[in-house]
C-alpha cells in the first residue's frame, strides 16, 4: 500500500517534470519575454505613399512610475512573566515577527526564553533538584495565525489618536523544557497600538499547552504567558 | 511551612550562586533590551528621503480614512483631479499625503479610481482568484505527522510561472522516540492554477536531523540527506489566503545497512503575495 503510493507519485512527478507545460514556459521565467519579433513580419511601407506635408516631432514623453514600499512587516522584542506550571512565575524574554496579511489577519512568530525555578516539592525537600541548571531553561518558539477583532483608535487628550487593535492569536510550535521539546499549542489574546506608522507597543497574554512528564507523571500543563514589547514596522 | 524555613540556612552557598547567576542573567537580558529600543528608535531616521508616487484622482472624491482598516472613519476627502503622494502600503491599505499635507489612509478599490500622471489608471496586484493563480511568493504554516512523529512545517516558494514554483520547506518533528528538524528543496508542479481546487506535484531533497531520545540503544544524534516526491491540493480560500494539505514520501540515505522511510502528512494555512 505504502509502496504502491509511493510509486504512483514518483511517476506522476516524472511525467508532470517532463511533458508538463512547466518545463515548455522555462523561457518566461520571470517575464524576461524576449521582445516582439512581430516587427519583422510587418510589410514594409508602401513607397508610393506621398510624403506628408508636415512631420509631426512627438517627443513621448516618459513617466517614471516610483515604487511603493511595503509595511508589512512586523519585527520586535517583548518582555514579560511565564507562569511554568509546577516551577512558579518567572521572567521571560522573546521576539516577535509578524506579517500583515489583510487588516484582519496576520502570521506570527515567536520565540521566548525563561529559567523555571523550583517545585514545592524541591523547596521542601531541601537540597533534591528534579532537574539540572541547563534542564530548567525553558525555550518555546511558536508559529500563529492572527485575527484583529476589535479594530479601534485610542485617545490621549485632545489632540493624539492612536489606532489600536484587540486580537486572537492561535497556533502551534515547540516548548524545549526539561530535557526534552514537546509540540505545544498556543493560544492568546493581545492589544496593539500604533503610536506612529512605523511603531507599535503590544501586551499580550498567551497560554502555551503541552504534555509533560517532568514531574514523574504524564500530564498537560498550562503555562501562562504576559508580556510588554515593543515592534516595528517594516 | 515551618519545615521549608527551617531547611535554608543549609543551603546558604547555594544560594548566593543562584542569586549571582540570577542578576547577570537580568543585567544581560536589561543590556539586550536597551539595544533593541534603541535600534527601533533609529530605524526609521535612516530611511532617508525617497520619492513617492504621485496619483490623481479621477472619481468625485477619495476618501481618506483615519486608519488602515474599513472600520476607521473618514476624516478628509480629496476632490476630482486632487493629486496625492502615495507614502507606502499596508496590506491592503495606503497611506497617502495630500497637496495641502493631509495624512490619511485609503483602500485599494478607491485607490484604483486614480490615474498616473500620464493618464494611465493606478492599477495594484490584488488579492483575488487571479492572483492565487498568477502570483511571486508564497509563505505558509502546516501542522501534521512525520514518521509517525508529531510535526510543526512551514515553506516559502518562488514561482517562476503559474504552474512552476521552487520550494524551500522546513519543519521540526517531535516524536516519543526521536524528535528532529527537516529541510526540504524541490520543485512543485501546479497542475490546475486558475481552478480553486488545484492540485499539485512535488519532488527534491533535503536533509533529516535526528535526535534519539536517551533510552535508546543509539543515542547519538545524526544528520542524514534525504529526497522525497509528493503531491496535494490547494483550496483557494479568501483574499491572500489558502488552504494546503500534502503528503511527501522521503527516502532517507543513510550509514546503515539499509535506507529508511518515512511519510509527511500535513495541512495547513498559506497566503501569496
Amino acid at each position: 500500500m505504502e509502496s504502491g503510493i509511493r510509486v504512483l507519485l514518483l511517476t506522476a512527478g516524472l511525467a508532470a517534470l517532463s511533458t508538463l507545460s512547466g518545463c515548455a514556459t522555462v523561457r518566461s521565467w520571470f517575464h524576461h519575454r524576449p521582445a516582439s519579433t512581430d516587427a519583422a513580419n510587418q510589410p514594409a511601407p508602401d513607397e508610393s505613399e506621398q510624403p506628408s506635408v508636415i512631420e509631426p516631432q512627438v517627443a513621448r514623453r516618459t513617466v517614471k512610475v516610483a515604487k511603493i514600499r511595503s509595511s508589512n512587516i512586523e519585527l520586535g522584542a517583548e518582555y514579560g512573566a511565564l507562569s511554568i506550571e509546577d516551577f512558579g512565575t518567572h521572567p521571560v524574554y522573546g521576539f516577535t515577527a509578524a506579517y500583515h496579511i489583510t487588516e484582519d489577519f496576520f502570521f506570527q512568530g515567536e520565540w521566548g526564553r525563561a529559567t523555571a525555578g523550583r517545585t514545592s516539592y524541591e523547596v521542601l525537600s531541601g537540597n533534591v533538584a528534579l532537574l539540572t541548571q541547563a534542564e530548567r531553561r525553558f525555550t518555546y518558539y511558536d508559529l500563529s495565525l492572527g485575527y484583529n477583532f476589535l479594530p479601534g483608535e485610542a485617545f490621549i487628550g485632545r489632540g493624539v489618536a492612536m489606532t489600536s487593535a484587540f486580537y486572537l492569536l492561535g497556533g502551534i510550535g515547540g516548548t524545549d523544557f526539561g530535557g526534552d521539546t514537546k509540540f505545544t499549542v498556543n493560544f492568546g489574546a493581545g492589544y496593539r497600538v500604533v503610536p506612529r506608522d512605523w511603531l507599535a507597543v503590544h501586551v499580550t497574554v498567551q497560554d502555551h499547552i503541552f504534555q509533560s512528564d517532568v514531574i514523574g507523571i504524564t500530564k498537560l500543563t498550562n503555562n501562562l504567558e504576559a508580556r510588554i514589547g515593543t515592534t516595528v514596522f517594516f | 511551612m515551618a519545615h521549608s524555613i527551617s531547611t535554608t540556612p543549609l543551603i546558604p552557598p547555594h544560594r548566593s550562586i543562584e542569586r549571582r547567576a540570577e542578576s547577570r542573567r537580568r543585567a544581560r537580558q536589561c543590556a539586550l533590551a536597551g539595544l533593541l529600543l534603541l535600534a527601533a528608535l533609529l530605524a526609521p531616521a535612516v530611511s532617508g528621503a525617497r520619492e513617492y508616487l504621485q496619483l490623481f484622482v479621477t472619481a468625485p472624491y477619495l476618501e481618506l480614512h483615519t486608519g488602515p482598516g474599513r472600520g476607521y472613519p473618514v476624516f478628509s476627502v480629496v476632490p476630482r483631479d486632487g493629486s496625492v503622494d502615495v507614502l507606502f502600503r499596508r496590506t491592503d491599505w495606503f497611506k497617502v499625503r495630500t497637496e495641502r499635507g493631509v495624512e490619511g489612509w485609503a483602500s485599494q478599490g478607491d485607490m484604483e479610481r486614480t490615474v498616473l500622471a500620464d493618464g494611465t489608471p493606478f492599477r495594484y496586484p490584488r488579492g483575488d482568484l487571479a492572483g492565487f493563480t498568477s502570483h511571486r511568493f508564497e509563505l505558509g504554516v502546516f501542522a501534521g505527522a512525520w514518521g509517525g512523529a508529531n510535526y510543526i512545517s512551514g515553506y516559502w516558494s518562488v514561482s517562476f510561472n503559474p504552474q512552476l514554483a521552487l520550494e524551500v520547506a522546513g519543519g521540526q518533528f517531535l516524536g516519543r522516540y526521536s524528535n528532529g528538524y527537516t529541510g526540504d528543496i524541490g520543485f512543485a508542479h501546479v497542475i490546475l492554477p486558475e481552478s480553486r481546487w488545484s492540485p499539485f506535484l512535488t519532488i527534491g531533497g533535503g536533509e533529516v536531523h535526528t535526535e534519539p531520545k536517551a533510552t535508546l540503544v543509539q543515542p547519538a544524534d545524526r544528520t542524514e540527506p534525504s529526497a522525497y516526491v509528493g503531491g496535494g491540493v490547494r483550496f483557494y480560500l479568501t483574499r491572500r489566503f489558502f488552504l494546503r494539505a500534502e503528503f511527501k514520501a522521503h527516502w532517507i540515505f543513510t550509514s546503515r545497512n539499509q535506507n529508511e522511510e518515512a511519510d509527511e502528512w500535513k495541512a495547513g494555512f498559506a497566503f501569496f503575495f
